[in-house]
Parts: structure tokens; C-alpha cells; sequence
């Protein structure tokens, strides 16, 4: 069963909330941009295993995650 | 000690023993995977060709066990002063930023 970027959107938001997410992929090489308040005071290694976690061991279908991740207020500035 | 006693203790006298150490699908001159070939191009642009790279398709140890040591589940992972960095989107993140220059160079001087 393929895995497809709608997938990845909803592991990642049922344990995170997200102002904004975006997953683009191929069913195995996924990029996505990943906008949480749960982000404010953590640098970027912390932030990226918190996705980690929240996605636990659903990243044995997810073969390569590469990951941006944002405060609500980085992502603001960038818009 | 068991497998993993052994191959936790082996991480950690790797990275602690070395200022930079790049656990990597494959090797800097042929990797396996895009990811850990982006890695290791980043520490090229740093100026850095003589760094510790573990290459994890040939380290059982490292494959299995480093993603409990760093609570961090893919490969590349980047070391510097035994401290993980992170994988190549953290690396090249930083090298944008001019971050990850400055951590080698204070890594790599001290190392002298």
C-alpha cells in the first residue's frame, strides 16, 4: 500500500498542530514544510525529532523525509 | 556487555574521539542515497575533506543502534564534538546560515 503525501499530512497533524503543512512526495521520497506553535523555543534538531516522534514508527513507509520546519512567527515573515 | 552495550559504547567513543564524524549511507565519494550524498557534499563546501565517515550499510552496530543513541531514527547523521548536528536538512540549513562553518572551525582547531 502506498504511502502518499495526503497520508504523511494527516500522521504528522494527528499528533502536531499545524497552522500550515505541506507534503509533496513520489510514495517514497517525501519534502515537507511544517508550520507549529509546538516549534516556538526549539532548535531545528529538536523540531524535526518531534516529527519524528509524532510520527513514531510510521516512518518505516515513509522511506526519506526531508523536512522544513517553522514557527507560526518565521512562517508569517516569510510570507 | 551485549550487542548493542557494545555497539553504544563504540558511537560514543567514535564521536567523542573525533571533532567530526558523518554516519552515512554509502561513502562521501559514493553514497548510497541522496540525503547522505548531500551530506557530505555540505562538509566538502565547508572546506572539510578529512572527517570520520561511517558508512552504516557496513557498520550492523551503527545501523541498528544509533538511531536509540541520537533518539533521532535516519541516516546521515552528522557529529561534531560528539554532539548531533542533525541530518543533511539541519547540515545544509546551517551552512546557509554560516553556522555549520563555525562549529567545524572551533571543532577542528581545538582537535590540533
Amino acid at each position: 500500500m502506498k504511502t502518499t503525501p495526503q497520508n504523511v499530512e494527516d500522521f504528522i497533524q494527528q499528533g502536531l498542530p499545524c497552522e500550515y503543512i505541506r507534503v509533496e512526495g513520489d510514495g517514497r521520497h517525501f519534502d515537507a514544510v511544517i508550520v507549529s506553535p509546538d516549534f516556538e523555543g526549539k532548535g531545528m534538531l529538536q523540531q524535526h525529532k518531534l516529527v519524528y516522534q509524532v510520527l513514531g514508527d510510521r516512518m518505516e513507509r515513509i522511506h526519506a523525509l526531508s523536512m522544513k520546519t517553522m514557527t507560526p512567527a518565521q512562517w508569517a515573515k516569510q510570507q | 556487555m551485549d550487542e548493542k552495550e557494545i555497539a553504544l559504547a563504540q558511537i560514543r567513543k567514535t564521536v567523542t574521539e573525533n571533532p567530526v564524524v558523518l554516519y552515512m549511507k554509502g561513502t562521501p565519494q559514493f553514497p548510497q542515497c541522496g540525503f547522505s550524498g548531500r551530506a557530505a557534499q555540505v562538509l566538502r563546501a565547508c572546506g572539510l575533506n578529512n572527517y570520520v565517515a561511517v558508512n552504516v550499510l557496513e557498520d550492523e552496530g551503527a545501523w541498528n543502534y544509533l538511531p536509540a543513541y541520537a533518539d533521532f531514527p535516519t541516516f546521515p547523521q552528522c557529529y561534531i564534538n560528539g554532539e548531533l548536528i542533525g541530518g543533511s536538512d539541519i547540515m545544509a540549513a546551517m551552512y546557509e546560515q554560516g553556522e555549520l562553518q563555525e562549529l567545524i572551525e572551533k571543532a577542528t582547531a581545538t582537535a590540533q
